[in-house]
């Protein structure tokens, strides 16, 4: 580490990193649009200008993405000549740029707005005619690209050769006839496409899935974890007027994703928002599930089970720790069995992220001491049993419906807390419940071993 | 398809002349638009298949390069300079013979397919100005009549 | 000033030289035997050329000598080195290099093989630009022919110097004429320039130490070697040493490549070697060195051509490449032209270059058709204020801004005569031709 003063403060920074970094983790605004601290640095945009002096040499404007901070280095990211270099760089970078923000999904987390409103000039100097090329262009079926607005940064292009490591993109031509392509127009492949359109700096790269959704002020912000496999990316979840989640980002964490999640987590937030959630409680009565209240549905489930020497409660992987503790003390006090639905590992694992454990916290269950139990050995202990309460968010989606509408309704007696109901003759009660975005609690990932506590995104339906 | 087994041959001895194999790209993609008279998309591949990279790559590069047509042309290119000492000698008058002596139009073929006509940056030839390269062949200090009389006499 | 001595192309102008019998016997080859025969130690010949004052042919003007200690101490970096040798010629106004390569390539060969000895490099990689098939193909031909002879390749001449000499081509990008540009487009990738610091000498092609040095200018080094540097250094002025190829075109009577020493002035070369202007016309404005330089007055064709005299005088010498105009041209066409050559040039990396040079060709373009807007003139200057000096990875912003703010400092007046009328008075009847696919 070396020392160097930072708008007159004296900070420490890593000099192998670039001094952009170091302003930044220290509250100095620099604007950057080429610069990504997941990625390497380019310094092509030229947007990030300080003004900087070493020694005796007199201070000069530069780059901060390509300088490393030396000893001794004074840095002002605030002085005259450093904005009126951005502000000129803006200008030029608006000289192209359509007048896109009344229709454009970025507006309002746009950095081109942003460091324009920040720095730029407050109109357009000439009406020069404006770049004519695809607006609509789609890479597949995830991102569709605007190539009027792109600016040119090729963070695209490089995330697809740094992080996946296959190149997928190009910038074709060169100097203004440049736009970013795929080779013959071919789809983008892969589980990291999204990461692109959290990389856009502008409105080029945009989620087909998010398109015209939603305006990013109306939208709910809430710091959560990705539970679509073990690796617990860390996520935000943003959700639109206390209703439907609108989309699910990746938040930077260093030891476990560092910025990116892949496409499985990003668009999982879709099952989120389905109709026909299970609200309160519903009991059996004849052939028919009635709703009923849910004190008294739970207080007469409680006299059966504490009837019931023949017990088993099979728990979801998505249920928490603090969830999992408190249900096997209740099971261990009833002197019932009790076990979580261990999934199969799919195909998707890879290098990168995915861990192909198809949920999040096997190890935080584990670690309970609650047994892991296959989807067949789960089934086996459901049947064995004369009382069965399956617990957590798609509990019936890992049994699989089809096997529980097999199981004998005579034999044994199933109790479900889910999403949603499911009405097959063995289950006699139903208990509506709040899904991972809409409750707080804690999983624990496979690795790098750290527990993480999510909040609720938005109240449960 | 796959490169010719003699430009794969040509190409490996071509690599031993640098530490990664990447380098022989500019001419790789010379040879190769020689053999089969343009970049197609399938010559991209065949290219990028040879060298081990995505074929997003080798266009990338290949579009860089105003020498590299990546689209089909005509049996014969006619580059024109029109930069500024064979403009202020009449490189203008020297676009409109060659045009009216292929019939093609300017960044275009002419119909019967024998000739493509396009204007280029600087080719170096400035002290004989105006000038054209035919089919990589310089023809210098030309007038509008020199320039049809070359024309007319490709076969 | 009369001429002093010539040495650049009295070989050249040899029937045949380009072939390795004719050149030996005028003298090809003779530095590299005396080097490696007498074993000057290569920092012998860096001094040399450090102190002949030898500075580079490519447009910069960086002092050769100083630039080949840039390289590290292979005892301390024992990476492996390289000589790139930049034969991109592409700078508007410049076809001298062409002429080394074409008409004497085993002196160019010699000068290569003596650069590399000089950087302790174990191999040269010459990037010709794409379109220079008979230069490539000449020095080609000389490189084999010195091959059979044990000039280049292992224990040249049974000495320890081993050499490999290698043709690479470029693809008709004016950007890869620009070093570090050079080396991405030598790697096999997109010839974006590279940013700097590193600088080519510690981080070069491939990542390892690397030269790059102009043809012209590695031209030089066996003449250096050969005759001394205080020869060499008696040729010239105080700060521009030895003898240059001046290209000469445009609106003159004689067009050409001509040798001279440096302190001949713009005048003479222009009245006694290149026949005057042309259809008796006048000088309105001339690019003393290429077009990345700034326009002159025709009244400035008193100036002294050589490094010093030319920035004194509000220019620079760039590549020696004059190109003249007559008095009956438009500005606004030539500016036309020029920022349009920039606009086609641009790598596309730097935001202010991408954009800038499309603007001022959108504006010279307009202006020169009769659609000039009043604030077109100022929009220029802020422009290019905007491209230049130094706020980008290289310095093609810096030289599509430079001659745009001399032609607004020089040619205001008929700038703005050509808005005010939304005509231009001096533009030239164009020929008409159809073209495809709506290009302009």
């Amino acid at each position: 580490m070396v020392k160097i003063i930072v708008n007159g403060r004296e900070v420490e920074a890593d000099p192998k990193k670039p001094l952009i970094k170091a302003c930044h983790d220290n509250g100095a605004d620099v604007p950057m649009y080429c610069y990504h601290p997941g990625l390497e640095p380019v310094g092509s945009c030229r947007i990030c200008q300080v003004e900087v002096k070493q020694g005796d040499a007199p201070a000069r404007v530069m780059v901060a993405c390509r300088t490393q901070p030396a000893e001794g280095m004074v840095v002002d990211t605030e002085s005259p000549k450093a904005h009126a270099t951005r502000k000129e760089c803006l200008e030029f970078l608006l000289k192209n740029h359509p007048l896109d923000c009344p229709i454009c999904d970025k507006a309002g987390e746009c950095d081109l707005q942003d460091f324009t409103y920040a720095e730029g000039q407050d109109a357009g100097r000439t009406n020069e005619p404006r770049r004519e090329l695809d607006k609509r262009k789609s890479l597949g079926d995830t991102i569709v690209l605007d190539q009027e607005r792109c600016i040119l940064c090729s963070r695209c292009v490089r995330f697809f050769e740094e992080v996946p490591k296959q190149a997928q993109l190009t910038v074709s031509d060169l100097g203004s006839r440049s736009v970013i392509a795929t080779f013959m127009d071919r789809p983008l492949k892969g589980k990291y496409q999204g990461n692109i359109a959290d990389l856009c700096p502008v409105g080029a790269l945009t989620l087909k899935k998010f398109r015209f959704q939603a305006r990013v002020w109306n939208l709910v912000k809430m710091a959560s974890t990705c539970g679509e496999c073990s690796r617990g990316c860390s996520t935000t979840v943003e959700v639109l007027r206390g209703a439907d989640v609108k989309r699910m980002r990746p938040r930077e964490n260093e030891a476990v994703n560092k910025f990116w999640m892949c496409d499985i987590g990003r668009f999982s937030f879709d099952r989120h928002n389905r109709s026909g959630r299970l609200q309160g409680a519903a009991v059996r009565e004849g052939v028919q599930l009635v709703p009923y209240p849910v004190e008294e549905a739970l207080t007469r489930l409680r006299d059966e089970l504490m009837r019931e020497k023949s017990g088993a409660w099979i728990l979801s992987p998505w249920l928490t720790i603090e969830e999992g503790e408190r249900i096997k003390a209740v099971a261990e006090r009833l002197g019932h069995a009790v076990c979580f639905v261990s999934p199969a590992p799919n195909s998707e694992k890879d290098d990168l992220l995915h861990t192909g454990d198809p949920c999040p916290n096997r190890r935080g269950l584990s670690e309970l001491g609650i047994p892991a139990a296959p989807v067949a050995q789960a089934l086996e202990a459901l049947r064995g049993v004369k009382s069965a309460v399956l617990i957590g968010e798609r509990i019936v989606e890992l049994l699989g419906a089809g096997e529980l509408a097999k199981v004998d309704a005579t034999k044994t007696r199933v109790h479900l807390v889910d999403e949603y109901a499911l009405d097959i003759p063995c289950v006699l009660s139903v208990y509506g419940v709040a899904n991972c975005v809409e409750r707080t609690g804690t999983w624990v990932r496979s690795r790098p071993s750290r527990h993480r506590r999510w909040a609720r995104a938005r109240l449960p339906s | 398809m796959a490169l010719e087994a003699n430009l794969v041959a040509e190409f490996d001895q071509l690599a031993k002349n640098y530490p990664e194999k990447r380098a022989i790209m500019m001419l790789a993609l010379h040879r190769l638009q020689d053999v089969r008279g343009w970049l197609s998309p399938e010559a991209l591949e065949d290219l990028a298949a040879y060298l081990g990279m995505e074929p997003v790559e080798v266009f990338g590069v290949a579009s860089f390069y105003p020498m590299y047509r990546l689209r089909p042309c005509g049996q014969h290119v006619v580059s024109i300079c029109h930069n500024i000492s064979c403009d202020l000698r009449g490189a203008q008058d020297i676009v409109a013979a060659v045009c009216e002596a292929t019939g093609a139009p300017l960044h275009g073929t002419s119909p019967d397919g024998k000739f493509t006509v396009t204007t280029v940056e600087c080719a170096g030839a400035c002290a004989n100005a105006p000038m054209f390269d035919l089919d990589g062949v310089y023809h210098e200090d030309l007038t509008p009549e020199k320039a049809k009389q070359i024309v007319r006499s490709v076969k | 000033m009369s001429q002093t001595e010539r040495y650049l192309l009295t070989r050249a102008n040899i029937e045949g030289a380009h072939q390795l019998a004719v050149a030996e016997k005028n003298g090809a080859y003779e530095a590299l035997r005396k080097v490696l025969k007498e074993g000057i130690p290569y920092s012998t010949v860096i001094d040399e050329v450090k102190k002949s004052g030898l500075r580079g042919r490519g447009g910069a003007g960086f002092s050769t000598g100083m630039k080949w200690t840039f390289m590290p101490d292979p005892a301390k970096d024992p990476r492996p080195r390289y000589l790139a040798v930049n034969a991109d010629e592409s700078e508007p106004g410049t076809c001298k290099d062409r002429v080394i390569m074409q008409r004497d390539p085993h002196g160019f060969v010699e000068g290569v093989l003596l650069a590399a000895y000089a950087i302790r490099a174990q191999a040269a990689y010459i990037y010709v630009r794409g379109e220079y098939r008979l230069p490539h193909d000449r020095v080609k031909a000389a490189i084999e022919e010195a091959r059979a002879k044990n000039l280049v390749g292992k224990n040249i001449l049974g000495s320890d110097f081993s050499c490999e000499v290698y043709m690479h081509r470029g693809g008709g990008a004016y950007i890869c004429g620009e070093e570090t540009g050079l080396m991405e487009s030598l790697e096999g990738k997109r010839g974006h320039p590279r940013p700097k610091p590193p600088f080519p000498a510690m981080f070069g092609l491939w990542g390892q130490p690397t030269t790059v040095n102009n043809v012209e200018t590695v031209f030089n080094v066996p003449f250096i070697m050969n005759r001394g540097s205080a020869w060499f250094a008696s040729l010239g002025t105080a700060n521009s040493k030895g003898n240059f190829l001046c290209g000469i075109s445009g609106h003159v009577n004689k067009p050409g490549v001509y040798e001279f020493s440096f302190g001949i002035t713009a005048k003479e070369i222009l009245e006694q070697h290149a026949g005057g202007m042309w259809k008796g016309r006048g000088l309105k404005a001339w690019f003393p060195g290429g077009s990345s330089c700034s326009l002159l007055k025709g009244s400035d064709i008193d100036v002294v051509l050589d490094h010093d005299s030319l920035r004194a005088r509000g220019s620079s010498l760039g590549t020696a490449a004059m190109i003249m105009i007559d008095d009956h041209t438009s500005m606004a066409r030539v500016m036309e032209i020029i920022s349009r050559f920039y606009d086609h040039e641009s790598c596309g990396q730097c935001s202010q270059c991408r954009e800038g040079t499309q603007w001022l060709s959108q504006i010279f373009r307009r202006i020169a058709h009769g659609k000039g807007k009043a604030d077109d003139v100022a929009t220029l200057e802020a422009l290019a204020k905007g491209m230049a000096p130094g706020k980008t990875i290289c310095a093609l912003s810096d030289a599509a801004a430079i001659p745009t703010l001399s032609a607004v400092r020089l040619f205001k007046d008929e700038l703005i005569e050509c808005v005010t009328r939304q005509a231009d008075p001096l533009a030239v009847p164009q020929p008409h031709y159809a073209v495809a696919g709506g290009h302009h």
